[in-house]
């Protein structure tokens, strides 16, 4: 009887510790996923078929499939060194694609790769149907490092909490043997005893602290942060027609980039360039560039801007863009006189026009379009556009991700100081071509005899707080 | 008493070794316990406050924490103008005028709003210098006390109303042809043409006075040379100056031209240097930059001039003078003939036959033509008032009808307010063309209110022949309306609705000729406008020198019996009363006796022969005491003050304001109805005073000169020795003898004269030597650090020459501007809490009755080594690789460590929440009782510069070196591709100085701008034996005193 007991309660201590020791780390289209979201997609196409700043990941077997495994590998970690190395797919690629330089990803194993690699065989196969069952999808506003690490602490937690377990069955049997050595009927402690002992409730209480405690700094940390936020618009404005499918760059609205610190939403009048012409939107019709003219004070039935716009009431205003709009209709569906659905429509535009114009505020449909901000940076924060635009050289799409693709703009990067840090940390300065650098003698030397191969921005003081808090 | 030149004070506590001094100086920030015991009682907090308190901040977080993030709007222009970019400044030339006070300069704006006053480095009379006014104008532009709208009199009360109705009011009282303009000096030569024309067309006249008057100069000049002007004077050209009280390069005339004059006479480095003689029984800020003081009570200047006249010219017979001074007179004299043509005498006299003297000593000396000159005379003061006396018996015999006052304040600011007053009573339409309520406009029944400068357009002719162009840098922020416009609409025609563009173009368009050198007039008008002005060779004819030299003596103020003289002056901060609506330039100490938030008398101090220096009456700093001049009964506080001629006392004017703004009522007292009148000019001195002992203390005793102060010495009192006052703990923890270092005398200030320049130059150079031993040992290679660190890329510095400096304060409210640095109230300042992340130190030397003065913009030393950095537990303060003290306000938790641990004592603690960056009321001051707190409301803060953070609550801050002025110069030579220019990057101080004593720059750019200022001898670095490694450079102070004038 004893034995039975004390057999089963060894069989499954054993069972217990070997189901611990195999649950190491391994590939897992799951982490493959977390990992692409969080290191590559900013410049890899999700669906892995397009090229975005990046090549489409989909034809890497057949582009790698002649080398070793481990050179994907080092392209990967390390894409300048295998260039500088010479190696025949990696010039190719550079050829391709220069000057944009990949972000070097040392702190990926092997297993992360493969991962990956795993995650883009499978969108490839299933398309968007590749989802994992798994944590979900981090919310917004957690760091790269964080996300990728999780998996890590839930690994250690099982081991740990098996081990525990194992060793309160240890404890049992010793208990039990003792007891069967004395002769004594053994009484084990009841589930019930054991979860209120001192020690559980101790154990509990402790848990419960660093647990809170954990989970009130990281949300603290979070506070004010909004990855991924996409909010409405008043005008249903598409970055994706415009910039992706019309190629309009994005500084030719964006001009305060390259020479100030705001990016600058563009004023209604730079709209105008182009909708003075183009007048029926491909989408949305005479629904959302209506609200341009109506902000502008331009009537694009008779093509001129309206006079004494800003005094008009709204009646005025409303008879000249619902003749607009009803116009259109007609001309599109052919009639002569509006029908029920062309009133609708007319009304329903209208209507939208009023409510994206006007809030408590502006009671007034004439001026500026309030456009909801999207990237916010804390007061404290200094940011130039210009120093990274025209100075650093850098491309929209490595902070804003592919807003080419984004039908309604939404924030890519957390905004946060890590986040800045890590770039601060890995990017190279325009150092050789910009005669400012001129000044760091030592680095020039050391570039030349090859001591350093590269100037990131850390070793010119980019991580230092007064770069950007003062 | 006589003491070696070494030997240098702030004041008498620091010579007197006062106890309380030593204590107070050994804390950062000494704490007033009846302060703690009146919070205490206040705040009433126990064991359950403190829990609800904890509950509620609990649940608040909780609450913010599952709150939404606000959406934030963005709002784009609708039609963007071209020269706008938002976040980018633009730049304006224009100028700042103020009655007869002027300053080109260039405003800063940001999104249209404007931010920042800088100074024209393209005009020829401030080289780009500025004033503190000046730098503070553009915080009177977000003035919340200034009028909004017209307003008229209804019922017995002001009402708004619109203009349409005040113009009908106006032109119904202007067609009885009786009527009266009030003016301060007007610059503006088209406005003064309207006003004269509006007067004439009007059956009436233009009424100049200035508030501070200089009548009897105008006079003499009329009478002597036949016209009524102020000469150009050029200090610069000088090789001895004599001034007559004339405070030329803090208040009298022009001062920023002076300033930026009088400093390219002063380079000790060339060995050149012209003598500075004042003769002044108050010490000004001009005293305390000469060289020799002769000190002579008020009432017997006209009798020094009569003395020095009898001396050059001959056959003068003046009144006697005191024994001492007219020694010293006659030493003056025989310099000034030794510097004959180059050589200049000024003086503020406001007697005509005093000025009279004057001109003819300088036209003996044969100054005339070299060292002044009415060719390009300044316009700068244009008033008589005796006109205003005039105005009242013409008043009084029904012949006015209606007065209007063009922006200025006799009600306040004439010697004769009340009997003006008075007679007001009896014109039925007055008129105020106000910015913001005051004293005379509480008299009009018709407020007209004017823009500011900022949103005006005109014109302002400082000099004869030298014309700057304003143009508005906002639009007209409230219904107010510039002087020419509401002039123009009163007189009716066509120049009603033109406009004051348009008005101001057609003056110059008239005035064009095509021979300029300009192709069409459009481009000479954009030149004009963009560069700020033109100048054309003005010549003004004048007759020779001509006097009746035998009647003047007779004229000359004779001086009075009385044992005590109380002398009154003008403040460089508020002038008299023009400015006192500005909290900067109210917070602003005066410089020499480093009060602010009111006026203090300044009594002299006595030297018991036992280090004991003993007030008048035995009065101390901060004493109330009742002052009697003429009938008038007040009660002041008291500061002694050193260079106070014994039996003199003086008063600062423009305080003690009524119906003004929240900042200025009732702070102070008046003195305008103390001065007295002779000839109908205003003298600004009174012999019928007296001044009680010693009635109580003052509530918040607003004095600077203790605060803050570094490296004092005072004396040990068991050995009589002269050691450091900070050494007290470290004798304690040491015992004295042994302790290697402390016994240095510290490298605070350097000081000699120009005879003994190269001998104390080869001792400073041993100091150095002796400091730099002390340093290498130290364990840390610091030279290989500054290898490692500094030898690429900048390592900012900054060198900061002490015999160009003057002491102005332009520096200290640019520095406000730049930095958002807030104004914390009269009560603050009290209690060691003012917030000026750069303070001028003011240190007496020499001779203990008469010294001389040195000041020392003191700010961050950005220390390379620097004692704050290693003591903050949170790393808030570092260091960056280009050589800068980091101050990073969101790291910092308030523990106050490092601004105990400065040196220099430059970091400043947020107290409270003096710029309104959170919600909580109870954390904010009000500077003066005002309704909102000032920098809380939203009109205020529109003067925020955007690129600096808004600090909150329980952090420290200090001196940046502008270090958005660094990235922003940075940025542009990037973005342009090439190397850093000097000119890049100029800090706010830099840019603000008259005398370009502040120089900025990167010490690794050999043939920059620094470099080349690091070279000079003179140099040292302050506190340099305690191895902070400042980046800052001083140069020792050199005067060109001569000590036989003193025997």
């Amino acid at each position: 009887m004893i034995c039975n007991a004390l057999r089963t309660n060894i069989l499954y201590t054993f069972l217990l510790l070997a189901f611990a020791l195999t649950s190491s780390a391994q590939v897992s289209v799951d982490a493959g996923k977390t990992i692409f979201s969080n290191v590559c997609a900013s410049c890899h196409a999700k669906d892995m078929k397009t090229a975005a700043t990046g090549p489409a990941l989909a034809g890497y077997a057949d582009a790698w499939g002649e080398y070793p495994r481990e050179e994907l590998y080092s392209w990967i970690r390390n894409s300048q060194a295998l260039i500088a190395a010479g190696h025949p797919r990696a010039t190719q690629l550079w050829n391709d694609y220069k000057p944009t330089v990949m972000t070097n990803n040392l702190g990926l194993t092997d297993e992360d790769i493969e991962s990956v690699l795993a995650y883009v065989d499978c969108k490839i196969v299933n398309g968007p149907e590749c989802t994992v069952v798994g944590p979900p999808v981090p919310g917004p506003g957690e760091t790269a490092i964080k996300k990728s690490n999780s998996w890590m602490y839930w690994l250690i937690f099982g081991l740990l909490a098996g081990l525990a377990l194992f060793l309160s069955r240890v404890i049992n049997n010793m208990g039990r043997i003792a007891a069967a050595k004395e002769g004594v009927p053994y009484t084990g402690k009841t589930l019930a005893q054991t979860l209120t002992s001192k020690s559980m409730i101790t154990f509990g209480i402790f848990a419960l602290v660093i647990l809170g405690g954990y989970t009130t700094v990281t949300r603290a940390m979070n506070l004010g942060r909004q990855q991924a936020y996409q909010p409405e618009q008043p005008i249903e404005f598409s970055h994706e027609t415009h910039a992706g499918l019309h190629k309009i760059d994005c500084q030719y609205c964006h001009d305060g980039a390259r020479r100030s610190k705001h990016a600058v939403i563009p004023a209604t009048n730079t709209c105008m360039n182009c909708h003075a012409a183009i007048k029926v939107g491909s989408e949305h019709g005479t629904a959302e560039l209506t609200k341009i003219y109506a902000s502008a004070g331009y009537d694009p039935s008779t093509n001129k801007y309206i006079e004494n716009y800003d005094d008009m009431s709204q009646e005025d205003i409303k008879k000249i863009f619902t003749k607009w709009i009803g116009d259109t209709y007609m001309a599109e569906e052919g009639l002569a006189e509006l029908d029920n659905e062309g009133k609708r429509v007319v009304e329903k535009q209208w209507k939208g026009l009023v409510s994206s114009l006007t809030n408590d505020q502006k009671k007034k449909i004439q001026g500026p379009i309030e456009w909801i901000r999207v990237h916010n940076l804390p007061d404290h924060v200094y940011f130039s556009h210009a120093q990274h635009v025209t100075v650093g050289k850098l491309e929209c799409q490595q902070c804003h991700g592919p807003v080419e693709e984004m039908d309604i703009v939404e924030q890519h990067a957390p905004l946060s100081m890590g986040w800045c840090i890590n770039c601060h940390k890995e990017t190279e300065v325009q150092f050789k071509d910009n005669e400012y650098y001129q000044s760091y003698m030592k680095y020039h030397e050391e570039l030349a005899s090859g001591k350093k191969d590269k100037v990131t921005v850390e070793d010119i003081g980019g991580l230092e707080c007064q770069k950007c808090h003062y | 008493m006589k003491a070696n030149k070494q030997n240098i004070w702030i004041g008498g506590k620091d010579l007197n070794n006062d106890p309380q001094l030593e204590k107070d100086l050994q804390m950062e920030f000494p704490m007033d316990n009846s302060e703690l015991a009146e919070k205490a009682l206040e705040k009433d907090g126990n064991r359950r406050d403190f829990l609800k308190l904890m509950g509620f901040s609990l649940g608040a977080a909780t609450m913010a924490a599952g709150c939404d993030i606000p959406v934030k709007r963005a709002m784009p222009y609708v039609t963007k103008p071209d020269e706008i970019v938002p976040g980018v400044a633009t730049y304006y030339a224009s100028a700042i005028t103020q009655g007869g006070d002027f300053c080109p300069v260039i405003v800063k704006t940001r999104e249209g709003r404007p931010i920042k006053i800088e100074g024209n480095p393209n005009s020829s009379m401030t080289g780009g210098g500025t004033s503190a006014r000046a730098q503070a104008s553009v915080l009177s532009l977000y003035d919340v006390n200034r009028y909004r709208k017209p307003h008229l009199m209804l019922d017995g009360k002001m009402t708004a109303s619109s203009w349409a109705d005040l113009d009908r009011v106006v032109k119904g009282a202007v067609a009885k042809a009786k009527v009266r303009v009030v003016t301060n000096s007007v610059l503006s030569p088209s406005d003064r043409m309207a006003m004269e024309q509006f007067a004439a067309g009007a059956g009436g006249k233009v009424i100049t006075y200035d508030p501070v008057s200089s009548s009897a100069i105008l006079e003499a000049n009329e009478q002597v040379f036949g016209t009524r002007a102020i000469p150009a004077y050029r200090f610069d050209k000088a090789d001895v100056i004599v001034s007559f009280n004339a405070d030329f390069l803090g208040t009298w005339i022009s001062p920023t031209e002076y300033t930026h004059q009088f400093a390219k006479g002063r380079k000790p480095e060339q060995r050149k240097m012209s003598r500075l003689v004042q003769v002044e029984s108050h010490m000004s800020l001009t005293g305390s930059n000469a060289d020799n003081r002769i000190l002579v009570k008020p009432s017997e200047q006209g009798a020094a001039i009569a003395a020095l006249a009898n001396a050059i010219v001959g056959g003068i017979n003046g009144p006697a003078l005191n024994a001492k001074a007219t020694k010293a007179i006659t030493k003056v004299a025989s310099q000034l003939r030794k510097a004959a043509g180059k050589s200049l005498v000024v003086s503020a006299s406001n007697n005509v036959a005093e000025q009279i003297l004057v001109n003819a000593i300088n036209n003996t000396l044969g100054n005339y033509g070299n060292t002044l000159s009415f060719n390009a005379a300044s316009m700068a003061r244009q008033g008589n008032e005796r006109d205003l006396e005039v105005l009242i018996s013409e008043i009084k015999s029904g012949l006015v009808d209606t007065v209007i006052f063009n922006n200025c304040n006799p009600l306040y600011d004439y010697a004769k307010s009340t009997e003006l007053a008075e007679a007001l009573s009896g014109v039925s339409t007055i008129v105020g063309m106000s910015y913001a309520p005051n004293e005379t406009s509480a008299a009009c029944n018709v407020i007209a209110p004017v823009n500011h400068v900022l949103e005006s357009w005109g014109d302002a002719e400082a000099k004869k022949g030298e014309v700057s162009i304003i143009q508005p840098t906002i639009a007209p922020l409230f219904d107010t309306r510039q002087v020419g416009e509401s002039l123009a609409a009163w007189s009716g025609g066509s120049a009603a609705t033109l406009g004051a563009y348009e008005s101001l173009k057609n003056v110059y368009k008239a005035a064009y000729t095509p021979a300029s050198g300009f192709s069409s007039f459009e481009s000479y008008w954009d030149a004009i406008m963009h560069g700020g002005g033109m100048s054309t060779n003005s010549t003004t004819s004048s007759s020779n020198f001509s006097a009746d030299m035998g009647s003047l003596a007779r004229l000359v103020s004779k001086p009075a019996s009385t044992d005590l003289e109380i002398s009154f002056f003008e403040p460089v901060s508020i002038g008299n009363g023009q400015y006192t609506d500005n909290p900067w330039l109210m917070e602003m100490p005066d410089p020499v006796t480093r009060t602010s938030w009111g006026n203090y008398l300044a009594v002299p101090v006595g030297f018991d022969g036992v280090r004991k220096m003993i007030g008048m009456n035995d009065l101390e700093d901060g004493d109330l005491v009742k002052l009697t001049v003429g009938g008038k009964e007040m009660i002041v506080p008291v500061i002694q003050q050193f260079g106070q001629m014994p039996g003199t006392v003086a008063l600062a004017l423009g305080y003690g304001r009524e119906n003004s703004g929240p900042c200025a009522s009732g702070v102070g007292v008046n003195v305008n109805d103390c001065l007295t009148t002779e000839n109908g000019l205003t003298q600004l001195y009174n012999t019928n005073v007296s001044v009680s002992n010693s009635i109580g203390k003052e509530d918040h005793f607003s004095c600077v000169q203790y605060h803050h102060a570094y490296g004092l010495k005072g004396t040990e009192k068991d050995t009589g020795e002269r050691i450091n006052a900070d050494e007290a703990i470290l004798g304690m923890a040491y015992g004295k003898a042994g302790y290697q270092g402390s016994l240095t005398e510290r490298s605070v200030m350097y000081t000699t004269n120009l005879n003994d320049l190269d001998a104390d130059i080869a001792k400073l150079k041993e100091k150095r030597e002796f400091a730099q031993h002390l340093n290498d040992q130290t364990l840390y290679p610091y030279e290989e650090y500054k290898a490692d660190r500094y030898e690429q890329g900048h390592h900012w510095g900054m060198h900061v020459d002490l015999n160009a400096c003057t002491g102005c304060g332009a520096c200290t409210v640019a520095c406000m501007s730049e930095n958002n640095v807030p104004v914390v109230g009269k009560k603050e300042v009290s209690r060691h809490h003012e917030m000026t992340w750069l303070r001028i130190d003011r240190y007496f030397y020499g001779d203990i009755e008469n010294p001389n003065t040195v000041y020392q913009p003191l700010m961050c030393q950005h220390c390379d080594s620097a004692p704050c950095e290693n003591v903050c537990p949170v790393n808030a303060t570092n260091h960056s690789a280009e050589g800068l003290n980091q101050m990073t306000y969101n790291r910092c938790i308030g523990t106050r460590y490092c601004a105990n641990n400065c040196p220099f004592k430059v970091r400043r603690f947020n107290w409270y929440d003096y710029t309104t960056a959170d919600l909580f009321p109870a954390n904010q001051v009000k500077l003066n009782g005002e309704d909102v707190p000032f920098g809380a409301d939203n009109l205020t803060r529109m003067v925020l510069n955007p690129d600096v953070t808004v600090r909150a609550r329980g952090v420290i801050e200090k001196c940046s070196f502008c270090v958005q002025r660094i990235q922003e110069g940075k940025l542009t030579a990037k973005s342009e591709g090439r190397r850093l220019n000097s000119s890049d990057i100029s800090t706010a101080c830099q840019s603000a100085c008259p005398t370009g004593a502040i120089t900025f720059g990167d010490q690794n750019d050999k043939g920059g701008e620094l470099s080349k200022k690091l070279k000079s001898d003179l140099n040292y670095v302050a506190l340099e034996e305690i191895n902070v490694r400042s980046s800052i450079t001083y140069t020792m102070k050199v005067n060109n005193r001569d000590e036989s004038m003193d025997a």
